[in-house]
């Protein structure tokens, strides 16, 4: 969650624009959705409960669960309003994420 | 407090500082994105506490206690980032200036929502996360 802040606040110059946050994850969802309204981001939770779109996407971490199970790489990808890649950051380390100012900035260079 | 009870503190107020800094800076991107901090302020701990046994006189316990704490600390820590933590490196479908593969997922309300309905309508920013569990 503490990323998802961190992206929120910053991008949230970037969302009166116009830009989409789509943040995917295997979980269910309805809580982080409710913890990012609360925080007033403005989030699209999408739920990939078995790594379908990770896998797709060559984002799959195999075993990297805590009980061994398949988990995402953490990524962020921008697009631009064609749908073309323009910027994205894959983790080489899972405590490791982009930092939020490197994501904005590809946001602003749209 | 002899010289070595006081470096034996000090290794011990590091190791412990360092987890402290870690946890509660977490939402700092410089201090998340920097895991090796911690494994430098473990090693540096270890250091100070192995001295600390080296010049211990009389009573020892303190500086043992020190270097166990800061040598399982640095154990761990190194583990954890270096082979816990680390993410293999595997081809993506990610290619600048091309378009990532389509997909359509459940929203949080169970809405289905595919990523072609923003094509031509605005950016996105898409954050794959490990999720909770």
């Amino acid at each position: 969650m503490a990323e998802l802040q961190g992206l929120g606040a910053q991008l949230s110059e970037a969302e009166k624009v116009g830009v989409e946050i789509v943040a995917i994850s295997p979980d269910p969802n309805e809580q982080s959705q409710k913890v990012a309204e609360g925080l007033r981001l403005g989030y699209r939770f999408l739920a990939d409960r078995d790594l379908a779109v990770a896998r797709r996407y060559g984002l799959v971490h195999p075993g990297g669960g805590p009980d061994g199970q398949d988990v995402p790489r953490p990524a962020t990808v921008v697009l631009d309003r064609d749908g073309v890649v323009r910027w994205f950051s894959v983790s080489h380390n899972f405590q490791v994420r982009p930092d939020p100012g490197d994501v904005l900035r590809a946001v602003r260079a749209l | 407090m002899t010289t070595s009870t006081r470096l034996a503190a000090l290794s011990v107020v590091i190791a412990i500082g360092a987890i402290a800094a870690y946890v509660f800076l977490l939402r700092v991107a410089v201090v998340r994105n920097h895991p090796e901090g911690y494994v430098v302020a473990f090693v540096l701990a270890t250091a100070l506490a192995a001295l600390a046994v080296v010049r211990a006189r009389g009573r020892r316990w303190p500086a043992w206690v020190a270097l166990g704490l800061s040598g399982l600390l640095l154990l761990g820590g190194a583990w954890f980032n270096f082979v816990v933590a680390r993410v293999p490196a595997t081809p993506t479908a990610l290619r600048v200036g091309e378009r990532p593969p389509d997909f359509t997922l459940p929203d949080a309300a169970g809405r289905p929502v595919s990523l072609a309905d923003y094509r031509g309508k605005k950016p996105v920013v898409i954050v794959f996360y490990r999720g909770y569990w």
